[in-house]
């Protein structure tokens, strides 16, 4: 039901753009069409005491008659028109500097007057422009949207009243901040998340799958949940439909080699030799959906140079094949290396990196994010249910002895939610009921202690090199050997000679090597160059 | 004492409210409307009705406590009511005809004499006409004491209103009962179709169908074109003047019936609609019609005295009565009996009003 919208003491005044095509009008069958001016003030239970009617230069005329004719129908209202001028009425800018133009200069009394805006008349663009301009209370005004009369045509139809600061506005506002919190969630895998920069990139992330095709670049280090991440953000799409293809995941470091390329791109049977049938190809049965390329520093420069024309192109030759084939997907990538210090040594296209790197999101490790354990324990004691085939808990004294250690700058988290998640397994699984006590708390945090503080030799000169994340992110199978190399690279003059020494055994049987191509191609996959190595800027 | 009237009794809508504000000045008792228009797609105070509001408290210097628009509920009291020059707009083309209806009486028993400026609209469905006014109402009034002289400047039709009407009252101070118990031979008959902003030849053709229907002479016809009507508009108005002895040597009653054009009736069906009212009437043999019974309680109810045959009343008629009986003091009598009775066998009904 309509209340009164008259106060006592209070005037209404309304403002209004002049409809250039719903007001016009100067025959006298203009009173059998609805015109949302002269009609708003024709209504039988609003009173209008002042009408500023914003006329564009073009309408003066037509304007003219729409003032002649108010007065005739509504002797209460006083109607002053003010010129305006649209440069564009169709773009946004213009439209929102001139009624922001406009609102600033008028003097509001919000003592002795109460204003409605009538966003019925003007373009989209302008009933836009004023809900920005009310809702930011740059206007203290209310809403007013008339209606078209129904069967009688000479009837003023009807109108409603919007206060964007009442219920029906806030109703609205909280669906629509429930369905973010969904979405958040749904991103974080529904953990309850408590650090405050990850929950901001999380809504980053959100903004942006849903706004954007363009491709995604997460960055972080091993284990930070990268590929996890990945997989939400294309189920986030396909739920708003904004894909309706699958899910394909790729780590590059599983297709280096010969197999490669005809892994992603496909082949023709008889390509070569073992391509026995014909192979689509991942890049083929990702079409519509989601590729996602973890490891993508461990891409080959061939396959790297495929992949920009087929992200560019959205076409590609599978190997052997004279026919182009057509796929449009949107593409996620991972790494957990510098690839800018890739592309410096010349590891890694330049070119690529910029089409890759448009969106790029830095994931923190989970030691950075020691707020967050508890919630993700939680989590992984519920996923525990799978491997262990029962519900997991800890009991109260088991828990917080965990996260005692867990957020104690002694846990590092090298391998950030891969430890955390093989922690609980372990705990889980060795946990004599489906309860975990403090005994397996404690020989667990013994087994993480030793895994972390195992010396990893000349750990030092990889820190130095590496910098500290970067270095303990290293599986130990690499950082042994990547060690070893770096303290020959320091004790060499030159790359060639670092080569020659590292590779003297390959030289002795074969006869033409380029082994400083090798060493350099090799440090490029952890994002450094020679001159990285030896420490000079 | 402050009287209370239930705004959702009778009629229930505007005609309560006005006749409440009338009334309330002739008795001169404060008043306190509930339940304004109850039950009504738009209940409350609307703009037409406040505009009446504001024209009694006007005239009567009166105090008015929560009349606004939307209101449910308001106190009118009025002090002395004083003629004057008035002028009363009303918004969205309602009519100032009942504008004027709220004020006429009062003002016709005021010290001064008045002039009114009235604009909205003059031709409005539902509510009577100028020419209603103008031909049945204000003569009888003048029988009564009063001179009131009326000009139509400027018709107002629905949708765009905009009319005008200037009025000139010569007031007296006790009207003089009049009865209306017969009806003669018709003396006159006039059939009117106007158009403003339209073809005159739907006027044409509405007059065509009224000569069907009610096998008058060419010479009764005529079409008007109005000029200077701020939108379109169109009428029909059937006039017939008969005898009435029973209003002195040489008395006679006119009747308006009138057809309203609309962009959903043809013309012909607005002529149609005009003549089935006056068909009604000429049938019942009564000399007041339906419309005009109701505006004569009040005038009868001041005079003291009066009576009247008509039509079966309306629900019009009967809230006027009824709210009549609320209102003793003032102008209005004390103890003053109002009779409303089948007429023996005869279609007609009887009103009588004070001791015959």
């Amino acid at each position: 039901m309509k209340t009164s919208l008259r106060d006592v003491d209070r005037a209404t005044v309304v403002l209004g753009l002049f409809g250039t095509r719903l007001d016009a009008g100067v025959e006298p069958t203009r009173w059998n069409r609805w015109r949302p001016t002269v009609d708003i003030c024709r209504q039988e239970d609003l009173i209008v005491d002042r009408l500023e009617l914003l006329v564009e230069p073009k309408s003066k005329r037509s304007a003219a008659v729409v003032k002649e004719d108010l007065e005739s129908v509504s002797p209460e209202t006083k109607v002053l028109v003010h010129g305006v001028e649209m440069a564009e009425p169709w773009d946004f800018e213009s439209v929102f500097d001139e009624l922001l133009g406009f609102v600033e200069e008028y003097p509001f009394d919000l003592e002795r007057e109460e204003y409605l805006v009538h966003i019925t008349t003007g373009t989209h663009v302008a009933q836009i422009c004023w809900f920005l301009l009310t809702e930011s209370r740059h206007v203290p005004a209310r809403l007013l949207q008339s209606v078209p009369p129904g069967r009688d045509p000479s009837k003023p139809g009807s109108y409603t009243v919007i206060d964007l600061d009442l219920s029906r506005y806030d109703r609205i506002a909280t669906r629509f901040d429930r369905e973010l919190d969904r979405t958040l969630s749904f991103l974080k895998s529904g953990i309850e998340t408590r650090n405050e920069k990850f929950n901001q990139l999380m809504e980053r992330i959100e903004l942006v799958a849903i706004q954007s095709r363009a491709p995604i670049l997460l960055q972080g280090p091993t284990g930070a949940g990268k590929s996890r991440l990945a997989r939400r953000i294309y189920e986030l799409k396909a739920a708003r439909h904004l894909v309706d293809g699958p899910f394909v995941e790729v780590n590059c470091a599983t297709v280096r080699g010969d197999g490669a390329a005809s892994a992603l791109f496909g082949h023709r049977r008889g390509a070569f030799t073992g391509a026995a049938t014909d192979r689509a190809g991942l890049l083929r049965a990702a079409d519509r959906g989601v590729l996602f390329l973890d490891e993508l520093g461990e891409l080959g420069l061939d396959e790297q140079t495929m992949l920009l024309r087929a992200i560019e192109e959205k076409r590609f030759l599978p190997l052997g094949s004279d026919q182009e084939v057509a796929s449009d997907f949107q593409l996620i990538t991972g790494t957990n290396r510098d690839l800018r210090a890739a592309v410096r040594a010349g590891t890694f296209r330049e070119d690529l990196l910029a089409r890759l790197d448009l969106w790029t999101f830095e994931l923190p490790g989970l030691r950075d994010r020691n707020e967050d354990i508890e919630p993700n324990l939680d989590y992984e004691l519920d996923q525990a249910v799978h491997t262990t085939g029962r519900k997991n808990t800890m009991t109260s004294e088991a828990r917080q002895s965990f996260l005692g250690f867990a957020t104690s700058p002694e846990a590092t988290w090298n391998a950030n939610f891969r430890d955390l998640n093989a922690a609980v397994t372990r705990m889980a699984t060795l946990a004599p009921s489906s309860r975990i006590t403090v005994d397996q708390v404690r020989e667990e945090t013994e087994r993480l202690r030793s895994a972390w503080r195992s010396p990893t030799p000349t750990n030092d000169l990889l820190i130095e090199i590496l910098g500290a994340e970067a270095a303990e992110a290293l599986d130990r199978f690499e950082a042994v050997q990547l060690a070893d190399v770096l303290k020959v690279c320091r004790n060499a003059p030159s790359l060639s000679a670092a080569g020659r020494e590292l590779f003297s055994e390959s030289r002795k049987r074969r006869t033409s090597v380029n082994d400083a191509d090798r060493l350099r191609k090799y440090l490029a996959r952890f994002g450094l160059d020679w001159n990285a190595v030896r420490g000079n800027p | 004492m402050m009287l209370r009237i239930d705004g959702s009794k009778g009629e229930g809508g505007g005609q309560i409210v006005r006749s409440s504000l009338t009334l309330a000045m002739l008795a001169g008792r404060p008043v306190h409307i509930r339940k304004v228009r109850a039950g009504r797609r738009k209940p409350g105070l609307l703009r037409q009705h406040l505009t009446a509001v504001r024209a009694a408290a006007e005239i009567s210097d009166g105090k008015l406590v929560d009349a606004r628009l939307g209101a449910s509920e308001f106190r009118f009291t009025p002090a002395r009511v004083h003629g004057g020059r008035y002028e009363f707009s009303v918004g969205s083309a309602g009519s100032a005809m009942l504008v004027l209806q709220t004020v006429l009486l009062p003002l016709c028993l005021a010290e001064e004499p008045s002039e009114l400026v009235l604009e909205g609209g003059t031709h409005n469905p539902w509510a009577p006409t100028f020419d209603f006014l103008q031909r049945t109402f204000l003569p009888l009034l003048a029988l009564m004491g009063p001179t009131v002289h009326a000009e139509l400047e400027r018709p107002g039709f629905y949708p765009a209103g905009g009319g005008r009407v200037r009025v000139e009252i010569e007031p007296v101070s006790e009207l003089v009962p009049i009865d209306l118990l017969d009806r003669g031979e018709a003396l006159e008959r006039r059939a009117v179709a106007s158009v403003a902003n339209l073809s005159p030849g739907i006027a044409r053709r509405e007059l065509k169908a009224v000569r069907s229907a009610l096998s008058w002479d060419e010479g009764c016809l005529r079409v008007e074109e109005i000029e200077g009507a701020r939108g379109p508009g169109n009428v029909v108005r059937l006039e017939i003047r008969s005898a009435c002895e029973s209003l002195g040597e040489g008395g006679s009653v006119t009747e308006v019936a009138t057809g309203f054009g609309r962009r959903s009736a043809t013309a012909e069906r607005v002529a149609r609609e005009a003549c089935a009212e006056a068909k009604e009437y000429l049938a019942s043999g009564a000399p007041v019609g339906v419309h005009l019974a109701d505006q004569l309680i009040l005038p009868m109810a001041v005079a003291g005295r009066g009576a009247f045959r008509t039509q079966a009343p309306s629900r019009h008629t009967l809230t006027q009565i009824d709210l009549v009986r609320h209102f003793r003091g003032g102008r209005v009598r004390d103890d003053l009996p109002i009779t409303v009775d089948r007429d023996g066998a005869t279609p007609q009904w009887l009103v009588q009003v004070g001791e015959t």
